[in-house]
């Protein structure tokens, strides 16, 4: 389940600095793609959270 | 495209042994989709012919009928069907029942108070449009409030279903060691991008609910933040369409991947990799967006379909090699064995070759100098029916054809009769792009169903709308027959399980893989050359013809 924990956690970063370029650059002027992309990086962090904890319960 | 959860049953047999409970659910998610399909047929059937000229109405009906298709189609159709298929594919997969079962109710019942509250208001107010947009409500907030209240209660009911599709995923792996298999990390991914999506959908209609119910300002972002979801909207039934041909070729030809599951779990999240960064083409018509982000959407549009292909060519290389390594011969005898009197497998092959063709001409429409031209002309319903319909909506009917009677236990309804259907399909959906991108070249205006402009109207336009509404008659037609066949499992049947099992319609073949395959390659390299030949035709149209960029940026 680690190739998975790792997928999801780049997804995440990818969606995060996306979410920064639009809510940082200057001239922009476009918040809502930094409001979803930086709601879809927290989305997958909380999936990755999930599976972090199925796996820990899982080798429990 | 192995899991150690199949080892024992088949993909059918597992949903036949689901509970009633399980199955009374997933069989009421594909009605319902099915239901949307109907709708959406019959909506567009009357706007092709309304469009051909066979057919008039007074001022407003064809666009209330517009928006009506765009609504049962797009937005029910589409994402039931997806909603359907995550539940079906993850109880399919883990064979362990449907986890949280109550939050999938609660998501039917938010959706379907969404469609009839979505269906009212197209059919009662203003027409809007299936984007809703705001600024056609000016005059009706009430209807503004209903069809974005409809798309948000869709949201909510997407994002229950996906909780509950999420944790019926992950009662699977606790047994497998190694984690998911690739398709239930696929449909893992899947289900966080529907909720994703649902952000969206806030985002985008939220603003506009408020401003109709008199508690914020007038949205004047709502065309960006449409666009926002529209990215992710067009981008999903894409990424649900190749986990079904990756379930579907595993499931009836007991194709393995020829690449490994690790790798196909990379490809799967490629998709949510890929989405962000390629979104601003949908941006190249605002025109206060600064030169560099159209220099960069242009460049990052490039990328749009790399997931995709290589999901393609996973697939394709796999069912190729297999069929190789059991006697298959040539460079394209081994597409002789598939078994194209098997419904699936021709709604599947079809799916393919019009993903291709469409492919070839989405390219055209996204570069940053054809778009402002083509986009407010039919050029758009001609070539994305290839996706919508050739594509995605015949695979979604594809793995409802398996599924469907695994569920009820009735047979599927003749299949030698569906396993035509996709040629007709594509047939019209032929003669329907011809018409269209065609059409779309010369400028015939995609949102104006009276195009004869008081006799100034260019001569060919009229032929060309008659070849269209033909071809959407001619597609509705055969998918109507696939819709009825797949819909006709709906009533379960009182037999018992034993005869069941020999309707199936699964083939499978055996044997060791490994050996070469080079349609996919050549498939690829084929459509590479044809958007490089059609977008040269486009330049040179452009440049022959008196056309000026019409300047909405509505999709």
């Amino acid at each position: 389940m680690k190739q998975e924990l790792l997928l999801l956690l780049g997804v995440a970063a990818v969606w995060s600095v996306l979410a920064a370029v639009y809510a940082l650059a200057p001239g922009l002027g476009m918040p809502g793609y930094a409001r979803v992309w930086g709601g879809g990086a927290v989305v997958f962090l909380i999936l990755a959270a999930v599976l972090g904890m199925t796996r820990r319960r899982t080798r429990g | 495209m192995s899991s150690p959860a199949l080892a024992s049953s088949s993909f059918a047999d597992r949903l036949a042994a689901l509970s009633s409970a399980d199955r009374l659910l997933c069989g009421l998610l594909i009605g319902f989709a099915l239901f949307a399909l109907t709708l959406g047929i019959g909506y567009g059937v009357a706007m092709a012919l309304a469009r051909s000229g066979v057919l008039s109405f007074l001022p407003d009906t064809p666009y209330r009928i517009l928006t009506l298709h765009g609504t049962s189609a797009f937005f029910y159709w589409l994402f039931i069907a997806q909603a359907a298929l995550l539940i079906v594919l993850a109880a399919g997969e883990t064979g362990r029942g449907i986890a949280l079962r109550t939050f999938a109710w609660i998501g039917t019942v938010l959706i379907a108070a969404g469609f009839v509250l979505s269906e009212l208001s197209a059919l009662t107010g203003t027409p809007l449009l299936y984007d809703a947009n705001p600024e056609l409500g000016l005059d009706d907030p009430q209807v503004v409030a209903g069809m974005a209240g409809g798309y948000l209660l869709l949201a909510a009911g997407l994002t229950a279903i996906s909780v509950s599709g999420i944790a019926t995923i992950l009662v699977g792996p606790r047994k497998v060691a190694d984690g998911f298999s690739a398709l239930g990390f696929g449909l893992f991914a899947l289900a966080g991008f529907l909720i994703v999506s649902a952000v969206a959908a806030v985002n985008a209609f939220l603003p506009n609910l408020l401003w109709a119910l008199g508690y914020a300002a007038f949205p004047k972002d709502a065309t960006t933040e449409w666009h926002i979801l529209f990215h992710n909207l067009h981008y999903l039934p894409l990424m649900a369409t190749v986990l079904v041909w990756y379930a579907l070729a595993r499931n009836l030809t007991g194709a393995q991947s020829i690449t490994g599951a690790a790798f196909s779990k990379v490809v799967f999240a490629s998709y949510l990799v890929f989405v962000p960064p390629t979104s601003l083409y949908h941006m190249f018509l605002e025109p206060n967006l600064p030169e560099s982000m159209r220099v960069a959407g242009s460049l990052l549009s490039l990328f749009v379909s790399v997931p995709t292909l290589i999901a393609f060519l996973i697939v394709v290389a796999s069912l190729e090699a297999h069929a190789r390594a059991n006697g298959a011969t040539g460079l394209f005898g081994w597409i002789r064995r598939l078994p194209w009197t098997n419904p699936v497998i021709a709604n599947m092959g079809v799916a393919m070759l019009t993903m291709l063709i469409g492919l070839v001409f989405a390219f055209v429409l996204i570069q940053e100098k054809l778009a402002p031209l083509l986009s407010d002309t039919v050029f758009v319903p001609g070539y994305f029916h290839f996706f919508a319909v050739g594509t995605i909506t015949q695979t979604f009917l594809a793995v409802m054809m398996v599924a469907l009677p695994a569920i009820s236990g009735r047979a599927l309804w003749r299949p030698a009769v569906l396993s035509r259907m996709p040629w007709i399909v594509l047939t019209g959906l032929l003669l329907f792009g011809v018409g269209g991108i065609v059409a779309g070249f010369l400028g015939v205006p995609r949102r104006v169903v009276d195009i004869g402009y008081d006799g100034a109207a260019p001569a060919l336009w009229r032929p060309l709308m008659a070849l269209l509404g033909v071809g959407g008659v001619v597609f509705a037609a055969g998918l109507s027959v696939s819709l009825y066949g797949v819909a006709r499992s709906l009533i379960p049947s009182r037999k018992p399980a034993s005869a069941r099992a020999g309707q199936s319609v699964a083939w499978t073949i055996t044997g060791a893989t490994g050996a070469p395959a080079w349609t996919g390659p050549v498939a690829v390299l084929t459509m590479v050359v044809a958007m490089y030949g059609a977008t040269i035709v486009a330049f040179e149209l452009m440049q022959a013809l008196p056309v000026a960029a019409s300047g909405s940026s509505s999709h």
